[in-house]
């Protein structure tokens, strides 16, 4: 998980509010970048030199048994500001040598002064790292008994206060082991640690700025509501598929997944369709068909003119009220017309897609190409067994030149519960991060992306059977599959690698994002993990 | 304006006759030659040279300058058939401000073939579907994918 540079630290909510001399240390101010800083204390937001370690270790040792021993001396921790304990060796020394050397007995905070103040210990907020290298260390809570009055220097300060002080900085890994642990649970059937365990990632959860706290939260909704429902078939909320459009087309705007998948799907089709006077698309999943302006404009400026173009669109099933299938049909053949293209449409309304039968796409297999395409839409079929063979099938038997698939790149199918968990877990938090870095977007856009998202997390763990829809399985898998129905992969050529390279480069925040050749498909990551993967089929022996 | 002086002339038959004299030329009355010398500027000369007079102003909105500025870096040179497309969805002035400019500002040296020029006509043809049907259909806020592209630049 990366690390916002942005994110501050806020103790957890449930120590005392620590307050007067102790400043919050912050990551924003990072001390000059020393290149043998030790990378694993790093991640956490400590800065040890490599070299330094074993001195930091016996440093912290010695605190600790001077801070444990149940004696005035650790409440000699006076009113020194410590500033930046992410420079963790030098704050040690400073901590060290105030205890050892205490100011004055002015520092007494049992001593009230005439004005009713009393000095505050300074340790509330700085716990102790960890030592060593290992991130998975435990963590080290504090526990301060202490004489002495806290935030409010009003108070009677006789009532010791036992004081649990957790450091957020490593509530972000605390988080992924809560949750890894709270599915563990759910996979062993123990519903009542599940249900321990789940409150507290929720907590924690909610204390996470950032990435990690938004993926964290609908993770533990959608844990919560696995433990919680006994019919385990409702995993999501029902919402109508105007809404989920809407969704998605939010999803559109704020990254650039969605692009790269239509435009290098557009791609395969163009170098699949060069020769064609007349190309019929079948869209399986039309939604709100941003992806064929593009594809109209680039077959009107072919040399040799356009052909003719005709699209069959399949969406949900239309209300009585609003056919938004036909309405978008409309707009494309006003955009057809605007760029000189010949347009005919066609609306599909169909709940799922095995109601779909060959007859219905009414092809003219002498005079057209025909191309099959799907973004997202395939691995929903995977809920039913036969459903995606039949969708297959029926692919098949009209001939297409050239099929091409958008798929996620995640194994969100498995049988064991635990195994789709993490597997999840990884995927959506890199997903999350890449939106979380691009900047000067319209807020609007990124949270609706982020509830888009979130509804797949629900979906992926808290529905089983039918209602699982968001199947999602690996290029090789699909490989497998295509393959045994009768598909032989097409691969993608380089115009479409150099669009979306282009694409990323010049998209906000699009450092993270990495285009990447498998074979012949082209998968687009974030940082090392890829998300989403464009690849094209034709039929065996075609 | 062109300010024309003249003097009276002694002709042969003793008519006096006007005759002009060479009058200044003012390049303000030859827009053709304008657009010419303007088609032949960089990004920040033109805009620049946009803001010198309202006529200039006008003159620089003719799209083939634009167009000329789109496309000076494209090899191989992209077809005429652009031109109509490029016209209907908003004009080269339109596609230069919005996918053309932000790119090179990103990607100073990159080299622009079909394939580059391809994505921008497609994130342009997705800009002019947006703005005109799918709008008023999300809402308040109007839908823009290009806004990853744009600085906050008022382009009319």
């Amino acid at each position: 998980m990366k690390r916002g540079h942005g994110e501050t630290w806020d103790p957890q909510p449930q120590s005392q509010p620590p307050s007067g001399s102790c400043e919050g240390p912050s990551m924003v101010d990072k001390m000059a970048d020393d290149s043998n800083m030790d990378e694993l204390l790093e991640v956490l937001g400590y800065k040890v030199r490599s070299s330094e370690m074993a001195e930091v270790a016996q440093k912290l040792e010695q605190l600790e048994m001077v801070l444990s021993n149940d004696d005035v001396g650790s409440n000699v921790l006076n009113d020194t500001v410590h500033y930046n304990p992410s420079d963790l060796s030098n704050w040690v020394e400073t901590m060290l040598s105030e205890l050892n050397n205490p100011e004055s007995s002015d520092l007494d905070p049992t001593r009230i002064s005439e004005y009713g103040l009393s000095a505050i210990p300074g340790l509330s907020a700085f716990p102790k790292a960890e030592e060593g290298a290992d991130e998975e260390a435990s963590s080290k809570r504090i526990r301060l008994e202490s004489v002495g009055s806290w935030g409010d220097p009003a108070v009677d300060s006789t009532r010791p206060r036992p004081v649990v002080v957790v450091d957020s900085q490593e509530t972000g890994v605390r988080l992924v082991h809560a949750l890894v642990a709270c599915a563990e649970a759910i996979q062993q059937q123990d519903l009542n640690l599940a249900d321990a365990l789940v409150k507290s990632v929720g907590t924690l959860a909610a204390s996470q700025a950032g990435a990690m706290g938004k993926v964290a939260t609908y993770f533990s909704q959608g844990l919560a509501r696995r433990i919680y429902t006994s019919d385990l078939l409702s995993g999501g909320s029902h919402v109508g598929p105007s809404f989920e459009e809407a969704l998605q087309m939010h999803f559109y705007e704020s990254c650039p997944y969605l692009k790269f998948a239509h435009f290098t799907a557009n791609q395969a089709i163009l170098e699949a369709v060069t020769t064609a006077r007349r190309v019929h698309v079948i869209d399986l999943g039309l939604n709100q068909g941003m992806q064929w302006p593009a594809l109209m404009q680039a077959l009107a400026v072919r040399p040799g003119g356009p052909p003719s173009f005709r699209l069959t669109g399949v969406g949900p099933p239309q209300t009585e009220s609003s056919d938004s299938l036909q309405e978008l049909g409309w707009k494309l053949a006003q955009f057809a017309q605007a760029i000189g293209v010949e347009f005919e449409f066609k609306g599909l309304a169909a709940e799922s897609l095995s109601d779909l039968e060959p007859e219905m796409f009414q092809t003219r297999p002498e005079s057209e190409t025909l191309v099959v395409n799907s973004v997202f839409e395939l691995h929903r079929l995977l809920n039913r067994s036969g459903s995606i063979e039949k969708v297959l099938t029926t692919v098949k038997a009209v001939k297409p030149s050239i099929v091409t698939m958008v798929e996620q790149e995640a194994n969100h199918n498995g049988v064991v519960f635990l195994d789709r968990f993490n597997e999840a877990l990884h995927y959506y938090s890199s997903l999350f991060d890449s939106l979380e870095d691009s900047y000067g977007l319209p807020s609007q856009d990124r949270v609706m992306s982020e509830v888009y998202l979130g509804r797949q997390i629900v979906n992926v763990v808290a529905a089983e059977g039918t209602d699982r829809v968001e199947r999602h399985e690996t290029l090789a898998q699909w490989k497998v599959r295509m393959g045994s129905v009768g598909f032989d992969p097409v691969p993608l050529g380089s115009s479409a690698f150099k669009q979306a390279s282009m694409l990323l480069s010049v998209f906000a925040g699009g450092d993270g994002y990495r285009v990447e050749e498998n074979d012949g498909c082209l998968m687009l990551g974030w940082q090392t993990r890829p998300l989403i993967t464009t690849s094209a089929w034709k039929l065996a022996g075609a | 304006m062109s300010s024309k002086r003249t003097r009276m002339v002694e002709k042969s038959n003793n008519k006096r006759q006007r005759v002009d004299l060479v009058s200044e030329f003012s390049i303000n009355d030859h827009h053709d030659v304008l657009v010419e010398i303007l088609r032949r500027l960089d990004g920040p000369s033109l805009c620049s040279a946009a803001c010198v007079c309202r006529l200039w102003s006008a003159v620089a909105r003719n799209d083939s300058i634009w167009e000329e500025l789109c496309f000076r870096q494209v090899s191989p040179r992209p077809s005429l058939s652009i031109r109509s497309i490029v016209s209907a969805l908003g004009g080269y002035r339109r596609l230069y401000f919005l996918c053309i400019r932000p790119v090179l500002e990103r990607l100073p040296k990159i080299i622009w073939s079909r394939d580059q020029l391809q994505l921008s006509l497609s994130l342009y043809c997705v800009h002019y579907y947006e703005r005109l049907y799918v709008g008023a259909w999300l809402g308040d806020a109007p839908p823009s994918s290009l806004m990853f592209l744009r600085k906050p630049v008022n382009v009319v």
